[in-house]
Parts: C-alpha cells; structure tokens; sequence
C-alpha cells in the first residue's frame, strides 16, 4: 500500500481556526485551532470536561461553531452541517451507537445508501455479495457466519469492525472515533488499534478520541491535548512520551511545562 | 483529493480476533446460499430473528386443531361452515390485520398511536357524511386523508414536541372522541342511500367462501411487506426505531422517518375504517375504542418489539389472525363472553414475555 505521491501535502484535509463553542455565558471551546493532513491518525487527548465531544459534534456537523473557520482541502465552508460533512465524508463511529442491533450486518452497512432500483426497492442479493465480499477484504473478522446475521449477536470488537469496514467501504476521507475501545475486551482493542495503523495504507485520514493514553500513543501519528475547553499541546509522536501526554492531560498546560522543565 | 483505495485480494486490514484459523480463511462470500434446500434454510434462520416464525408454528397448530374439530364435528363446532369462514372469519380478520399492520409499522418507528380507535370513528363518520353528500368515492378520499391527516398531527406533536406518543396519542384520543360527538351528535351516522351495490362488492363483498376484505388484506399486506422489508424507506424505519442516534450519524432524519410511519398508520386506518363503516352501514361515536388495544395486541402478538425496531409484515398479519380465530372458536364452542377476553388477554401477555426473551435472547 503506497500512499499516492500526488497528494499536495502543504494543503491538510482539514484545517479549523479559532473554534470558539459558547452555550450561554459557558463557553465549552475556546479558540482552538489545528490541522489534519491525509493519511494522519490524530489522537484527541483530554479528561472529561475537556471539550472533545463538543469538538467532535463540531467536525461532523452536528453542532454549529459560535465563531472560527473551517476549511476542507483548502475550501473555506461558512456552514458546517451535517448534510455538508456527509458529502466531504467525514464520519464518526460513536462507541455503541454506530449500529442498528436488530438489523442484519448488511442492512446497518447499506444503512442510508441502500443500492435500489428505480422504484426504491433494495437489491438484497446484491448487497449480501458486496456485504460479503467487504467483510473478506476489507476487515477480517473472526466468527461471522452470514451477512444476515443480527448485529446484536456480534461482540463489541466486531461491531466496530463492521462499522469502520462501512466507513471504507463508502471511501469516506475522515474517520472519527469517540471513544471506541472504552468498551472493548484487550484483544479487540488491540484489533481496532490495528484497523485504524492500516487506515493510512487506504487514504483515510481519522481522528481517535480518548482518555486511554496508552491506546493513542501506540497508533496515533500525532496528538492533541484538551484543556478546559483550550488547546493545550499538539505534538508529533516522535517529539512527547506518554508521560508528557499524561502529564497534559492530568495537570494542563502547567503540567507540560514542568515535564518539559525536568526533562530539559 | 484522497486517493480512492485499491482493492488487494488478500486482506487489507487484518486483525484477527482469533489466531485459530488463519491457516484456512473461511470466506464469507463463498458461503452464499447456492441451491433452494440453501436459501429456505437461510431465510427460515434469520426469519426466526425477527419472532415471525414461532408465532406462525402457534398459528398453525391452532388452526389444525380447529380444522380437525370441525371435520369431526360439523355440527357442535362449524369451523369450517361457509357461513364461518366467510361471514365471520373473513370480515374480522383483515380489518383487525390491517389495523395491526399499521400500528405495527409506527412501533417499529418506535412510536404508539393510542388515538387509533377514536380516529376509525371520526374518519368512519366522515366517510358516511361525505358519502352521503356527494357519493361513495369521494367519501373514501375524505376517509383516507382524514386517517392520514390525524394521524399526522399526533406525528407532528411527537416530533416537535419531543413529548413522548404514548401521551400525546392518548389526549389526542380523547379530542378526536369528542370531535366526532360534535360533529355527529351522539346518535350513529348511518349509510344507507350512498351504499350501492358497487361500494358493497367492493368493500363486503361475499364470494362464497371469502369475502372483499381478505382480497384487500392480501394487497395491502403485499403492499406493507414490499414496503417495510424491501424498501429503503422501509429499511430506515428499522433503523430510526433500532437505534436512532446511529440512523442519525449516517444522515438519517429521524423525524422524518417517524413522520413518515404515522402517515402510513393513518393511510390504513382510514382505510379500516371504511371497511368497518360499509360492513356496519352505521357508526357510533366512541364506539371504535377497543380497535386501538387489539391493533396493537395484533403486532406484539405477532412479534413486534415494542421497544421499536423488531417485527415483520407476516408476523403482524399472523398475531391479528391468531386472537381472532382463538376469539372464533371459543364463540364457536359456546364458551360464555368473558372467556373470550380471558383468553384472549392470556395470549397477549404469553406473548410479549415470549417477545421478551426473543429479544433477551438477541442482544
């Protein structure tokens, strides 16, 4: 898997300015600003109450900004809905919300873009076969018998396999995922940790929330720390530890600039 | 612009959630079901995750039960007489079927209308007075849109209000009650010189061994299943009343969605209450109030989550047959009246707590 050459890597995928979220005299987001290049895994860093969710309701359109600028590929957007962000392709895999339970692995695939024919009837062999063909090539997942089969008797692990393989499937261009191993089992975290190294090799671009550490530090390329509604570090992987991170996330920004004072 | 990924045909993303059987990949898509034997197996398994099927074995062993009962004895038990299956069977069932069709779908949404009732009333009135006044065809257009139209409005006080349906459809049930007694008075509008032969062939028609219901029950169920099952729009339905956060994420308009399976609900009931109005030729307001609990009995009997999310067009056409067959044949056997609520109460609970394991057993 190369990554095309092409691809202008001066222009990211997505650049937002001065992010500013106030409900009322609250204000959840100040001034935040920072890129995401293709093919880059982000970890967005930060304890509870640190903005994340409102951000990532904010990258996918599902809640408007109060004030900043968000500019896909180098093309400023004034409004930033959900209709807006389907269409540039960004996706979020909420933790256990991604899927229908009572529906069929292939049902929750094509949920929404449905292949049919001109009366809007489902071609169901059709997306059986594709449905099938994903979960061979796209994601391995151990277990599955059928593409029939209720997604509520896969395990956690799988579901979130299905639910990233339908976000490939679809070439979206930006994944996000809140919190996804928060309710994983080691193995399937390790699985998920896996999926979103390869990602890259597919030019998918994805932004991973979460408050383990460890997990973000083994696969994200670069990270951004969350503070009271600020952001308070965003470094490349090479260049912190996760003891900077932790220190980041526990203390705030005094915390990185007394890691940074022992360590230098 | 990203570059639209190539498709190897060994794994792209490769994790394992077992090391066991790497050595042999077993490949789902050559596991597609190839001959008939294949495919019946298929459905029947995944029939069975949507409670349609167990249902449907109750169904026929009553009805065996009641088939060979009345081989036997014609005389104390005349299951089988024309006059049964045409004059009672065949008009009950395809009205109370109908009915749970459209409450079925509108749980699925994860929605209830108990303003069910009290709309057959007001649109069955409408459809007399319309009929009356300027002839049957448009008193059906007046009916339909009027089932429609109500059942819209609870739609749109659920949707904007956020307030949950099971309230907001149960003052509107009151309203729509007290409506058709402004409206009609309390005594029964009645059809008489709007009722031809043409309307009553159409509506009730008696061919012998069936009557014009059953052939209606049969194009509307064909109609519902299409929809519901095959569908896209169908297919949101499932997916706004399984899990409407997820529906949302992928740009799904939840509100929409529910909007649309209260149109359809009142589509039907206005329907149903043509079918009533032509049968009884008459209609007393407040007189339809036990339609909403027995439409809604009809689809949980007949596996419908009330939860939202689970249930098929053939198990809610099964659940609607179910009770009033079981309700036929205790008549039939001279059991006194309050044997039949008894029973037919008895069934309904058996059934939600079978529904309850179902979906135990699915999550």
């Amino acid at each position: 898997m190369t990554i095309d050459a092409t691809i202008d890597t001066a222009t990211p995928l997505l650049r937002i300015e001065g992010v500013t979220k106030r409900y009322g005299a609250n204000t959840v987001l100040n001034d935040v600003s920072f890129d995401i290049g293709h093919s880059e895994v982000v970890g967005l860093l930060g304890d509870n109450g640190a903005g994340k969710s409102t951000l990532v309701k904010i990258l996918s359109g599902v809640v408007q900004m109060t004030s900043g600028s968000y500019t896909w590929e180098g093309q400023h957007h004034d409004t930033v809905n959900r209709a807006l962000t389907e269409q540039l392709g960004v996706e979020t895999i909420f933790q256990d919300s991604a899927l229908v339970p009572q529906m069929s692995i292939t049902r929750n695939l094509f949920m929404g873009r449905e292949i049919t024919n001109r009366l809007g009837l489902m071609k169901m062999k059709q997306m059986d076969a594709i449905t099938s063909e994903i979960l061979d090539t796209v994601v391995t997942i151990e277990g599955i018998k059928s593409s029939k089969q209720l997604v509520a008797s896969l395990s956690g692990g799988q579901a979130q396999a299905v639910a990233i393989a339908r976000a490939v499937h679809f070439k979206r261009s930006l994944l996000i995922l809140d919190e996804p191993t928060s309710a994983l089992a080691v193995r399937a975290t390790e699985a998920l940790l896996n999926y979103l190294r390869q990602l890259k090799s597919e030019g998918v671009s994805s932004v991973l929330v979460t408050h383990n550490l460890h997990h973000a530090y083994q696969v994200c390329d670069r990270h951004i720390v969350m503070n009271h509604g600020r952001k308070i570090l965003d470094v490349r992987r090479e260049d912190t530890s996760v003891e900077e991170l932790t220190a980041a996330v526990v203390e705030g920004a005094v915390g990185v600039e007394r890691f940074r004072a022992g360590r230098f | 612009m990203s570059q639209p990924p190539t498709r190897d045909p060994a794994p792209i993303l490769t994790a394992p959630l077992s090391t066991e059987s790497i050595s042999q990949p077993r490949r789902l898509s050559d596991n597609q079901p190839q001959g008939f034997a294949d495919r019946l197996r298929d459905t029947i398994t995944y029939t069975r995750g949507r409670g349609a099927l167990e249902i449907g074995i109750i169904f026929a062993i009553v009805l065996l039960g009641f088939v060979i009962a009345g081989i036997v004895a014609p005389d104390a038990f005349p299951f089988l007489s024309p006059s049964n299956l045409s004059g009672v069977i065949s008009q009950s069932i395809p009205v109370l079927a109908i009915l749970g069709i459209g409450a079925g779908i509108l749980m699925i949404a994860g929605e209830f209308d108990l303003s069910l009732g009290a709309n057959i009333g007001f649109s069955a009135i409408i459809f007399i007075r319309v009929s009356e006044a300027v002839g049957w065809g448009w008193g059906a257009l007046a009916a339909i849109a009027c089932g429609t139209g109500i059942a819209l409005i609870n739609g749109l006080i659920v949707v904007v209000t956020k307030i949950p349906s099971f309230i907001a459809t149960l003052g509107m049930g009151f309203f729509w009650t007290g409506a058709s007694l402004f409206v009609n008075g309390t005594s029964p509008a009645i059809l008489s010189s709007a009722k031809d032969d043409t309307l009553v062939t159409l509506f009730a028609g008696d061919f012998g061994l069936f009557r014009s219901q059953l052939v209606w029950l049969l194009v509307i169920g064909v109609i519902a299943w299409l929809f519901l099952h095959r569908h896209k729009r169908g297919n949101h339905v499932y997916a706004v009343g399984g899990n409407a956060a997820a529906a949302k994420a992928i740009s799904i308009n939840p509100s929409a969605v529910r909007l649309m399976a209260f149109g359809i609900f009142g589509g039907l009931v206005g329907f149903a209450a043509i079918l009533i109005a032509v049968r009884t030729s008459s209609m007393q307001p407040g007189s339809t109030d036990d339609y909403t609990l027995m439409a809604i009995a009809a689809a949980v009997v007949g596996g419908t989550s009330l939860l939202g999310g689970r249930g098929s067009i053939v198990g809610m056409i099964i659940g609607a047959a179910l009770i009033r067959i079981i309700e036929n044949g205790l008549i039939l056997a001279k059991a006194p009246g309050f044997y039949i609520q008894l029973f037919v109460g008895l069934i309904i609970v058996i059934a939600a707590i079978f529904n309850k394991l179902m979906e135990g057993k699915a999550s």
